[in-house]
């Protein structure tokens, strides 16, 4: 569903390689989990699936999709939460939604029954109405995160979504995470949190330096070296500077 | 002191992004080497403006040396600066000391409020510099320059124009420190900014009204004589205003009192209003400023009818952007005075200016206005459409149309809605803006100019044509290079440089029309051609500018990394 093939980013004209030929296919139903050290190169690549950069090299297909040759077909299956919830703090939470189903197009009979599906999951039925200038900022992660369900998408792809939420609606995330997959979809996204990782990822790649280091099951990751050791444990010593 | 000054150094790094004009930056952004060319061109282009001042200064210093009245120069020039900065200096100082966001990154810093808001007040004035810089430094060189000034009138020039922002941006933030600790405007702060304006600019008309009570001048050399004189308009305004009396005679001791002592309380002043703003800052400025940024709404759950009735269908994407833009637009005060309400606000204005004097037959302005109206038909219809084009672009909504987005821009680049129909829905908005500044101006046309409502209809397509082509040209510049990382909306429209480089480019492009206009007009071909020939050419230059602008677009939208 998302296959990235020596896929290379650098900056400062090519001084610093933050994704140094990748190469990772995910597969449809998987949850697949990036981790990394901060700076390793987990945001450029997640920027690169959704298009938001360009690769200085290398080919990415979503859904078998040529995502730089045929971008908006590409977009058209594929939704994106950012690290930080920049959006548009003037529209109302319902407007923001309305405007997402109207560029995805999405009918009214599906638009409502996700939306009020997902304002009760995520306990957002109330502030729908408000300014997003208004809502907190875990308030504004999940409308944002329900923005990108409304569509829904054959393939999600999140950076760091757990940032910002309180204990009930990261469980709600992590829910909503495993029933997107079980129903065929694919779901990218990068975590700091092991824990989360280990309980919820079909899948982890580990990238550091802008190359990826390792990647498997929790099991194949724990193959490599002893079997009882933690993700955290594998995680640190893969890492080290 | 050694944190103030940080906190100084900090903000002017921000405010004019120093960090990134090193050389190597610089280099490394090729991008914008284009614009190096642009801005050579754009100080080509003013220089017969300067030119033309300097020459004006030259004259008025000839006429009024032989009276003894040469200093009522620089009397004008530091009032001219100074009201100027009044005017602007209320935008800057409301957003820079309570709605920039960095704000939330000093507060909880081991600064006092008063090193925090005299920091801004610092930068605010360094701005001012800028500002004001065109009208007072031409003048008080060309006044050194011709009265073959010493050392000492260079120095005192230097400290009179150093301290020149002082006393206005002091009073005005005065009166901002004042208004946002008494008016409780914790939940209002958009209303808030929209009244303060509306007020600055009812302020503004009082002045202008009470400026045209004052005695009037006769034509040519007597008015001017009558203006500068003892007694004459700029010594009455200077009356009421004593600093820049102080500054003058600081200067120009023949014009009376002295150097020194003018200079001390010139100085003194300024230093007694700085003094002022310390004070109201400690009393003041975080009553003010702390919960400012907190914004409450309404929860209220929506019935499943209500939450029916109010999700859309079937829209399509061109229409979904083109009410966000709307949106967007008219609930962001900065965007919304500086795009909306200045292309309503400049045919009022004009229509006020010229109504205030029209009761008086001698109104120059209005003479000037009816005689055109009674000229050529042709020469009206293509000045209606270059006044209606004017008052329809003089804002910057086409030229920040993607700046306004700011950190919010990724959201364009992901939804699966092609650049060309995004562009389109922007460009309309843009477009429907400049529009509504065309029907006000066809409206003071009608009843200022009294232009018969026949050669207004036949302006009008010719004005939405050039308007067109203006709009997709400013597009065109802010696409090119969009001010994305902003830290209030305030740099996105009004200290966006894409809204001076498309309004120059504009300017341009109007004169040089009109000088070829002129020309082929001299040279007798019928007049219903070359107005016909005008209109075509705008459509033609419409049509190639939103062709590029869409095909620039397909390449910007991949290539702006976020």
């Amino acid at each position: 569903m998302i296959e990235l093939s020596r896929v290379s980013k650098s900056y400062n004209n090519g001084r610093v390689k933050a994704v140094d030929e990748l190469t990772l296919t995910v597969r449809p139903g998987e949850i697949f989990g990036f981790l990394g050290p901060n700076g390793a190169g987990k945001t450029t690549t997640i920027k690169l699936i959704v298009g938001l950069l360009r690769p200085d090299a290398g080919t990415i297909l979503v859904d078998g999709i040529d995502n730089r040759k045929n971008p908006l077909a590409a977009k058209a299956v594929t939704t994106y939460v950012p690290d930080t919830p920049a959006i548009y703090e003037r529209l109302t939470g319902l407007e923001y939604l309305n405007f997402i189903g109207d560029v995805y197009g999405v009918p009214k009979a599906d638009r409502l029954r996700r939306i009020e599906r997902w304002l009760e999951f995520f306990e957002l039925a109330e502030a729908v109405a408000a300014p997003i200038q208004s809502y907190s900022h875990g308030m504004r992660q999940k409308i944002v995160l329900i923005a990108a369900l409304l569509p829904a998408p054959k393939v999600m792809v999140l950076d760091e979504p757990m940032v910002g939420l309180d204990a009930r609606s990261a469980h709600h995330m992590k829910e909503m995470m495993r029933s997107h997959c079980d129903a065929g979809g694919t779901l990218f996204f990068s975590t700091h949190i092991m824990e989360v990782a280990e309980k919820l990822c079909d899948r982890i790649g580990i990238i550091h330096k802008g190359r990826l280091i390792a990647h498997g099951t929790l099991e194949e990751l724990q193959a490599r070296d002893r079997e009882d050791q933690s993700l955290e444990k594998i995680f640190l010593e893969l890492t080290e500077p | 002191m050694r944190k103030f000054f940080r906190l100084v150094r900090v903000g002017l790094r921000v405010n004019f992004g120093l960090s990134l004009l090193r050389p190597k930056y610089l280099l490394e952004n090729k991008r914008d080497i284009w614009l190096i060319p642009l801005i050579v061109l754009g100080i080509a282009g003013l220089s017969p403006v300067l030119f033309f001042y300097l020459k004006g200064i030259r004259f008025l210093y000839r006429v009024l040396t032989p009276l003894g009245q040469q200093g009522a120069l620089l009397t004008f020039a530091i009032l001219a600066g100074q009201f100027l900065i009044l005017v602007f200096g209320f935008y800057y100082v409301l957003s820079a000391f309570y709605f920039s966001r960095d704000l939330d990154l000093l507060v909880p810093l081991p600064v006092t409020p008063v090193q925090v808001l005299l920091s801004k007040f610092t930068v605010v004035v360094v701005n001012e510099y800028l500002t004001a810089s065109p009208i007072v430094v031409p003048m008080l060189v060309a006044y050194g320059v011709h009265s073959k000034a010493g050392f000492r009138y260079w120095i005192t020039a230097a400290c009179v124009y150093l301290l020149l922002p002082v006393i206005p941006l002091a009073l005005v933030s005065l009166l901002v420190v004042a208004m946002m600790r008494f008016v409780n405007v914790s939940r209002k702060k958009d209303a808030l900014i929209i009244a303060g304006s509306l007020i600055l600019m009812g302020g503004a008309f009082a002045l202008q009204f009470w400026l045209q009570r004052l005695p009037e001048a006769g034509p040519g050399r007597q008015a001017i004589v009558q203006l500068f004189t003892e007694g004459g308009l700029v010594q009455k305004i200077g009356a009421k205003f004593p600093p820049s009396i102080w500054a003058t005679r600081s200067l120009a001791p023949a014009a009376g009192g002295g150097g020194l002592v003018p200079f001390l309380l010139y100085a003194g002043v300024s230093v007694l209003l700085f003094a002022a703003l310390f004070f109201a800052a400690r009393a003041f400025f975080y009553r003010g400023l702390l919960g400012l940024g907190e914004v409450t709404a309404r929860k209220r759950r929506l019935s499943r009818e209500g939450l029916s009735a109010r999700i859309t269908s079937g829209r399509k994407p061109v229409r979904a952007i083109f009410l966000r833009e709307l949106r967007i637009m008219n609930r962001t005060p900065i965007f919304l005075l500086n795009g909306v309400l200045s292309v309503v606000l400049i045919p009022v204005i004009f229509i006020l200016m010229a109504k205030a004097g029209g009761s008086r037959s001698g109104s120059d302005a209005l003479q000037i206005i009816m005689l055109l109206g009674s000229a050529d038909p042709a020469a009206v219809i293509l000045g209606s459409a270059l006044f209606m084009t004017i008052c329809g672009c003089l804002n910057g909504t086409a030229s920040s149309a993607f700046s306004r987005e700011g950190a919010q821009f990724w959201m364009s680049q992901v939804i699966p809605t092609p650049p060309s129909v995004q562009v389109k829905a922007k460009f309309l908005h843009s477009f429907a803006i400049a529009v509504l500044g065309i029907a006000a101006a066809a409206v003071a046309a009608i009843v200022v100019i009294k232009a018969r409502t026949i050669h207004v209809v036949v302006a009008l397509p010719i004005a939405l044509a050039a308007a067109a082509a203006l709009t997709a040209i400013g597009m065109i510049v802010d696409l090119l290079r969009p001010l994305l990382k902003w830290t209030n909306p305030q740099k996105a429209i009004k200290q966006n440089l894409n809204v001076l480089i498309a309004l120059f480019i504009g300017l341009g492009l109007m004169t040089g029309l009109t000088v070829g206009t002129v020309a082929v007009f001299k040279t007798g071909i019928r007049h219903e051609l070359v107005i016909g020939g005008v209109g075509l050419f705008l459509v033609f230059l419409a049509s190639a500018c939103y062709a590029i602008l869409v095909k620039i677009a397909a390449r910007r939208y991949a290539g702006i990394e976020t």
